[in-house]
């Protein structure tokens, strides 16, 4: 697929939102450019044809993540200042310039966006996958099918993870109640 | 004036690619400069979300439907990587609460969340 206009103004959108939340001194304001980062990446999804990841990322990446960041900073203080931006510190710059350009010349050997023989899109698990999931499951939807049904265990590890990580969070804010 | 209009062919047929270098290289600048450590989160997250918009656009085929299995439908996309990310989407929204929770543990016991002070606090 070449690049069409929708595309192009998704990514410049996401990339200035990002930088937005990267140099924009005050927090509720980077948290702000980050949830208007994370729908403009969940609409990102619906163009390449992702849907469950696109309502997944608007949910929990733009909904439960914002609301998460803004209890934090509710309990917790934003920095108070008159600059609007975070001075750049260009030793860094610098660094990831270096990161960048490095992972930046490997792009030319991926293949096109699209391209029906690339390795992933017409690969051979690809096809098994389209080809039986819904005579092996009766799900219509593959990515469920192979979410709940080929790769449960994934999903179950998955779930350990979220409980795990609710048991964290609260044995860790209650010390701070009780103490 | 060949090496031009190649460089431009690369940016048009794999424009979202760069958008990942991009997006990783801001997460990365993120998570070493910002001094609060909510912005350093929040990098975390875009660091992630460049390895996501990796992960789908491998998946994508041009003129392809969604991966829901009807008759005479295809091509469609490929679901494996969107089921990959939707459990990464997951636990990176896990990883946030827990990284968030000791933010707000860290501000209870210090009263700062600036990482040059809490530094210095930590030493004396």
């Amino acid at each position: 697929m070449s690049l069409t206009l929708l595309q192009g103004a998704l990514l410049v959108f996401v990339l200035c939102c990002a930088v937005g939340a990267a140099l924009l001194k005050d927090t509720l304001a980077a948290v702000i450019a980050f949830a208007a980062y994370s729908l403009g990446i969940s609409i990102i999804w619906l163009v390449l044809q992702a849907p469950d990841v696109g309502l997944t990322e608007a949910a929990v990446g733009a909904g439960i993540m914002t609301i998460l960041f803004i209890l934090a900073l509710a309990n917790t203080v934003t920095p108070e200042t008159d600059r609007l931006f975070e001075p750049i510190r260009w030793r860094t710059v610098l660094f990831v310039g270096a990161f960048v350009v490095a992972l930046g010349a490997t792009v030319p050997s991926l293949p096109a966006i699209g391209d029906p023989t690339a390795p992933v899109a017409g690969g051979e698990i690809t096809q098994y996958y389209l080809e039986h999931a819904y005579k092996e499951t009766q799900v219509k939807n593959a990515v469920t099918a192979v979410l709940a049904a080929y790769r449960g265990f994934d999903t179950l590890g998955e779930a350990v993870v979220v409980f795990s990580a609710g048991v964290v969070a609260l044995s860790v804010l209650r010390r701070e109640v009780f103490a | 004036m060949t090496v031009d209009v190649l460089q431009l062919d690369l940016l048009t047929s794999r424009y979202n690619y760069y958008a990942v270098v991009l997006l990783l290289g801001i997460g990365l600048y993120m998570l070493i400069e910002s001094p609060n450590l909510v912005k350093k989160v929040i990098g975390m997250n875009i660091f992630q979300t460049g390895i996501f918009l990796f992960f789908i656009t491998l998946a994508y085929r041009t003129g392809a439907n969604p991966p829901v299995v009807t008759k005479g439908g295809g091509p469609y996309v490929s679901p494996l990587p969107h089921v990959l990310i939707l459990t990464a989407i997951v636990v990176g929204v896990s990883l946030t609460a827990v990284a968030l929770a000791l933010i707000v543990r860290i501000y209870s016991e210090y009263g700062t969340l600036d990482e040059d002070t809490l530094e210095e606090l930590y030493y004396d």
